[in-house]
C-alpha cells in the first residue's frame, strides 16, 4: 500500500471511465469522531506479564488465567497466515495496547450513572440506549473498547432464563458453562490470531438459551474501537440448548484514526438439539482514507457448531467497513439434518481489500448448506470469495448449494472466486456457481429511460443484486444495511 | 502437537526423497543421455537444460501444502523410483500395435515407443505442402535452427515442476510445423505406446506443434500401452498458434491400469485463433494434467472440454490455468467425470483476467457423478478478475444418478445395471460429442462402455 499523493488518485479516477459517478463514492466516513474519556490502558508490548496482567485486572480465576497462557505460549510458534489475497505491512505485535478499559467512577449501577460522553457516543452513532429500550425492544449490550459499560433489558431476559452478560461477567458468574464451551469450537490453536485473542481477549458476549426457550428478543451489542493503538480482542460464545432459538445482531463503527488499528475476534456458536441460532453483521469501521492509509485491520474467526440433531446455525453478513477483512464465517454439520447458512454482502471501495467467504463442513447425515455470497467491488477494492464446501464420507444425503456473484465497478477493481469442494459420499449433492459482471449498459438504460438519476438506478441495481442476502436479515437492521450500502457506494460507482 | 510435527517430519521426508529422485533423473538425462545429444543439439537447448535444471534444484518440492499438489499426492510416484528410458525399443512390429489402433480411423500416424520416435512404426503417408511433421531429436540434428527459439519457449520460465524436468531430460518428442495457410485436412495421430520393462522407467516425450498464421490441423493424442505394465510418462507439449490459425486436438489418455501419467501442455493463442481441446481421461493409476492457456493477440478463442473416468484407486487430476492477458478473447472449460469404485478426481481450473482484459468471457464448468460410497471428487473452480467490463462465471456440480430417470429407464423393462449405464454414457457423451472424427467418437464411446461395465454400479 504505497502512499498515492491524493491528487493523483483524483486525476486517475478522472480518467476513468468510471469518473461518472465519483462525486458519488468520495462521501467521508460518516462515524468518524473521538470521544475524549480517560482509559486505563496498558503500555504497549506483549509478554507473559501482559496476559496476566489482562487476567488480573479482570480479577479472573485461576484456570482462566491458566488457558490465557497456554495459548500465548502457543501462539509464539504459530506462523501469521499468508495465504489470502489481503496485501498489508506486517503488523508489530509489540507495538499495540493489549487493554484499554474507560474508567469506573464507582461503577455504574443503571444507565443514568453512565458517563454521559459515552451515551453520547452512542446517540452521535444512531444508538440511542434509552431509546431502544423503550421501542425496539432489542436488549443492547455495547462495548466502549474492551469493556462492557451498560447493559439492558437483564431482567426481561432473566425471566425467561437467558443469560446475555459480558463474557468477563461470565467466567465469574458461570464459570461451569464457560468452561464447558470455552475453546471448543475455535480452539486457541485454530490459527495465528485465535491464539492471540485466545491469550489476550479482554471482554465480549456471551449468550446461554436454556432448553425449549425461544430468546424473547434480539440480541445485540454494538462494538466500537476507541482509543488509538489498542487492538480489540472480543470474545463471543453463544450457546442455544435443546430446542432453543436466538438472534444475534452485531454491528459496529469506529472512529477515524490514521494508524491501523488490529481486530482480532473470535466468535463461538454452539446449537444443540433442535436448536437455532441466526447471527446478523452490519460491519462498518473505518476503511482508511482514500490512499488506503489507517483502517481497521479485522481478522475475525467465526465459527458455528451445530453439535445437535436438526439444528441450525444462520450466517449473515454485510462487509462495508475495514481495510482489510479477513473472515470466514464457518459451520461444522455435525449433528444430522442440521442446517448451515451463510448469506453475505460485502463491498470493497478505496484501497479496501477483502478475503471473505465459508465453510461448510458435512459430517452428519441428511445435513444441508446455503451459500450466498454477493461483492461488490468499486475503485480500487480487492475482494475474495474463498470457501470450503466439504463433504464426508458418512454425510449421506447433504446437500449444499453456493452461490457467488460479484459486481465489479471502475477498472481499477477486483473480485476472485476460490471455491474448494470436496465430496466424499455419493448420496451427495452440490452445486456451486458464481458469475463475475459489472452493471450493463442496458441495465442502466433502461432505469434511466424512466427517468431515474444515474445515482439512484446504480443504488436501486446494487440493491436488487443484494436483495437475497439483505431478506435474511433482521428487518431493523436490513434498513439500516441498505442504507449503508447506498452511503458506502456513493461516489464509487461507475 | 505430535501429530502436527509428526505429518511435519513425513513432509520433511517425502520432500527429500522427492528431490533425491529429482537428482537422479537429473544426472540420468545430462549430457551422456542419448537422443538428443548435447553436442548436436546446439548451444542454446544446452543452456536451456542447464536452466531448467537450475530450476529443478531451486524449485521447493510440493507437499501437500503446496496449493497445486493439494489434493494430490506425490508419494506413490516417488516411491516407484522411476529411472530415465535409455535404449530405444526397436523389437515391435507394425502388427504388434494393430489391436490399440481406432478402427476406421483415416489419420497420418505418428508412433512413439517408450517415448521415441519410431520411423517403422509410423506411417505418415504423403504431406501436403508447408507441413513438416517428425521426430524433434532428427530434427534437432537435420535442422536445429528451425527450432531455436521455438522449442521451450513456452514451458520455460514459471513452468510446472515436471515441465522442467522434461526440458532438462528430454529425448525425443514430436514435431508438427505447420507454414503459413498450411491445411492439413487428415488428422494427424500421434501414439504414445508403453511397453514395460524389468525396471520401472519414465519416458519423457516432447512434443512442439506450431500452426503459422491461417493454418488449419487436426491432432489426435493417444497414450497407451501393452499390457498392464508400470512406467511413467511425463510429456510435456508447446503448442503455437498464429493469427487465424485453427487447431482441433483430441488427447485420449488411457494408460495401463498401473501407469502414472503426466501432462502439461502450454499453449499460446495469437490473434483470432481458435483452439478446441477434448481431453478423456480413462487410464493410469495416477494421472495429472496441467493445461496453460496465453493469449497472445484478440479474438482468440479457447474451448477446453474434457471427460474423465477414475474407477478403482485411480486418481484423475486436470489443472487449468488459463490467462486473459489482452482483451476480447474468450475461453470455455468444460469437464465432465464420473467416479466410481476409490476413484478420485481432482479439477482445479483458474480463470484469470488481466487488468487490461476487457471484454472477456469466460466460462468454466465441472459437474461431477459420484456412483461409490469410497470415491471422492475434490474440485476448485477459480476466477481471479482484474477487469470490470468482463463476463465470467463458473459452476459446479457434484450428484449422482436421479433416481426418477433411473425409475424411468426400469419401468420400461431395462436393467438397474444397464439403465445407470446408459445414463452415465448419456452424461458422458457431451463431451464425446465434441470430438470432430467419428471413428473417434465411436471408439471412446465403447471404451467408455467398457469401463463402465466393469465397473460396480450398483
Amino acid at each position: 500500500m504505497s502512499a498515492i499523493p491524493a491528487e493523483a488518485i483524483r486525476a486517475e479516477n478522472q480518467a476513468d471511465s468510471s469518473g461518472q459517478y465519483d462525486d458519488l463514492v468520495n462521501a467521508g466516513y460518516e462515524h468518524g469522531f473521538v470521544t475524549e474519556i480517560e482509559s486505563d490502558t496498558l503500555p504497549p508490548g506483549l509478554d507473559e506479564t501482559v496476559v496476566r496482567a489482562i487476567s488480573a485486572r479482570k480479577g479472573e480465576p485461576e484456570w482462566m488465567t491458566e488457558w490465557r497462557l497456554s495459548a500465548y505460549s502457543k501462539w509464539l510458534e504459530m506462523p501469521t497466515p499468508t495465504w489470502a489475497a489481503v496485501h498489508y505491512p506486517p503488523i508489530d505485535y509489540q507495538a499495540i495496547s493489549y487493554f484499554s478499559a474507560p474508567k469506573k467512577k464507582d461503577g455504574p449501577k443503571s444507565l443514568d450513572e453512565v458517563d454521559p460522553i459515552l451515551l453520547e457516543t452512542y446517540e452521535k452513532l444512531g444508538i440511542p440506549i434509552e431509546e431502544q429500550k423503550a421501542l425496539a425492544g432489542v436488549a443492547v449490550d455495547a462495548v466502549f473498547d474492551s469493556v462492557s459499560v451498560a447493559t439492558t433489558f437483564r431482567k426481561t431476559l432473566h425471566e425467561a432464563g437467558v443469560i446475555f452478560c459480558s463474557i468477563s461477567e461470565a467466567v465469574q458468574e458461570y464459570p461451569e458453562l464457560v468452561q464447558k464451551y470455552l475453546g471448543t469450537v475455535v480452539p486457541p490453536t485454530d490459527n495465528f490470531y485465535t491464539g492471540l485473542n485466545s491469550a489476550v481477549f479482554t471482554d465480549g458476549t456471551f449468550v446461554y438459551v436454556p432448553k425449549h426457550t425461544r430468546c424473547p428478543m434480539e440480541l445485540s451489542t454494538y462494538f466500537r474501537i476507541n482509543t488509538a493503538n489498542t487492538g480489540q480482542f472480543e470474545r463471543t460464545l453463544i450457546v442455544a440448548d435443546e430446542g432453543s432459538y436466538v438472534s444475534y445482531l452485531e454491528g459496529c463503527t469506529a472512529p477515524q484514526r490514521d494508524e491501523n488499528q488490529l481486530h482480532a475476534a473470535v466468535v463461538e456458536l454452539i446449537a444443540l438439539d433442535d436448536a437455532e441460532i441466526k447471527y446478523s453483521t452490519v460491519q462498518n469501521w473505518y476503511p482508511g482514507d482514500e490512499n488506503g492509509k489507517g483502517g481497521i485491520y479485522n481478522f475475525v474467526t467465526k465459527r458455528g457448531d451445530c453439535r445437535g440433531h436438526r439444528s441450525k446455525i444462520s450466517w449473515t453478513q454485510v462487509e462495508t467497513g475495514s481495510a482489510i477483512t479477513w473472515k470466514y464465517p464457518s459451520c461444522i454439520l455435525r449433528g444430522d439434518d442440521s442446517v448451515g447458512e451463510f448469506y453475505s454482502v460485502a463491498v470493497t471501495k478505496g484501497r479496501q481489500q477483502a478475503d471473505t467467504g465459508t465453510k461448510m463442513i458435512h459430517l452428519g447425515k441428511n445435513t444441508s448448506s446455503t451459500i450466498v455470497s454477493k461483492g461488490i467491488s468499486a475503485q480500487h477494492g480487492q475482494q475474495a470469495y474463498r470457501g470450503l464446501v466439504r463433504i464426508a464420507a458418512r454425510a449421506a444425503g447433504a446437500r449444499n448449494h453456493t452461490q457467488c456473484d460479484s459486481l465489479l465497478i471502475g477498472d481499477k477493481s477486483s473480485a476472485h472466486t476460490f471455491p474448494y469442494i470436496e465430496v466424499k459420499n455419493p448420496s451427495a449433492k452440490m452445486e456451486h456457481e458464481a458469475t463475475t459482471s459489472k452493471i450493463s449498459d442496458d441495465q442502466l438504460f433502461y432505469c434511466r429511460s424512466r427517468g431515474l438519476s444515474e445515482e439512484d438506478a446504480v443504488s436501486m441495481i446494487v440493491n436488487g443484486f443484494c436483495k437475497e442476502v439483505f431478506n435474511e436479515l433482521p428487518m431493523e437492521f436490513a434498513v439500516e444495511a441498505q442504507k449503508l450500502l447506498s452511503i458506502s457506494l456513493e461516489g464509487a460507482v461507475g | 502437537m505430535s501429530a502436527a510435527t509428526n505429518s511435519s517430519r513425513q513432509q520433511t521426508e517425502a520432500a527429500e526423497a522427492f528431490a533425491g529422485w529429482l537428482h537422479d533423473l537429473g544426472e540420468a538425462a545430462s549430457p551422456a543421455g542419448t537422443g538428443v545429444d548435447a553436442e548436436s543439439a546446439q548451444g542454446w537447448l544446452a543452456a536451456e537444460r542447464q536452466q531448467a535444471a537450475e530450476r529443478l534444484r531451486a524449485q521447493a518440492v510440493p507437499t501437500g501444502k503446496s496449493e497445486s499438489w493439494r489434493y494430490t499426492g506425490l508419494r506413490s510416484l516417488i516411491d516407484q523410483g522411476f529411472i530415465q528410458v535409455d535404449e530405444p525399443l526397436s523389437a515391435l512390429t507394425p502388427e504388434d500395435i494393430e489391436e490399440v489402433l481406432v478402427p476406421g480411423l483415416d489419420a497420418h500416424r505418428a508412433v512413439l515407443v517408450n517415448g521415441r520416435y519410431s520411423a517403422s512404426l509410423s506411417e505418415l503417408g504423403t504431406l501436403p505442402r508447408g507441413v513438416r511433421v517428425g521426430s524433434l531429436s532428427q530434427m534437432l540434428e537435420s535442422d536445429p535452427d528451425a527450432l531455436q527459439g521455438v522449442l521451450t519457449r513456452l514451458a520455460g520460465e514459471g513452468s510446472h515442476l515436471f515441465a522442467a524436468l522434461n526440458t532438462a531430460a528430454m529425448q525425443d518428442g514430436l514435431v508438427l510445423l505447420l507454414e503459413r495457410g498450411a491445411l492439413l485436412e487428415r488428422p494427424i495421430e500421434i501414439i504414445h505406446l508403453s511397453v514395460g520393462m524389468e525396471e520401472p522407467r519414465v519416458a519423457q516425450p516432447r512434443h512442439l506443434i506450431s500452426l503459422g498464421d491461417g493454418a488449419q490441423a487436426q491432432v489426435i493424442e493417444r497414450y497407451i500401452s501393452l499390457g498392464d505394465a508400470l512406467y511413467c510418462t511425463n510429456s510435456v507439449l508447446e503448442i503455437a498458434l498464429g493469427r487465424d490459425a485453427r487447431l482441433t486436438h483430441a488427447r485420449l489418455q488411457q494408460e495401463s491400469p498401473n501407469a502414472f501419467h503426466i501432462t502439461s501442455l502450454y499453449l499460446s493463442q495469437d490473434a483470432n485463433s481458435h483452439y478446441a481441446g477434448v481431453n478423456i481421461g480413462l487410464g493410469g493409476i495416477w494421472a495429472r494434467t496441467d493445461l496453460v492457456t496465453r493469449f497472445s493477440g484478440e479474438h482468440a478463442e479457447c474451448d477446453l472440454q474434457g471427460l474423465y473416468l477414475a474407477g478403482d484407486k485411480q486418481l484423475i487430476d486436470y489443472h487449468m490455468d488459463v490467462r486473459h492477458g489482452l482483451p476480447n478473447c474468450s475461453s470455455r472449460e468444460r469437464f465432465k467425470g464420473i467416479l466410481y469404485g476409490k476413484g478420485r478426481a481432482v479439477f482445479d481450473g483458474l480463470v484469470y483476467v488481466a487488468r487490461d482484459a476487457q471484454k472477456t468471457d469466460a466460462a468454466m464448468s465441472n459437474r461431477n457423478l459420484i456412483l461409490s460410497e469410497n470415491a471422492e471428487v475434490d474440485t476448485k473452480p477459480q476466477l481471479e478478475i482484474y477487469a470490470d467490463d468482463v463476463k465470467c462465471s463458473h459452476g459446479t456440480t457434484v450428484g449422482q444418478i436421479e433416481p426418477e430417470a433411473l425409475f424411468y429407464l426400469r419401468s420400461r423393462g431395462i436393467s438397474a445395471s444397464l439403465a445407470r449405464r446408459m445414463l452415465c454414457l448419456g452424461f458422458a457423451g457431451e463431451i464425446i460429442d465434441a470430438l470432430d472424427s467419428e471413428a473417434l467418437r465411436d471408439y471412446v464411446t465403447e471404451q467408455v462402455g467398457d469401463r463402465l461395465e466393469r465397473a460396480p454400479l450398483d
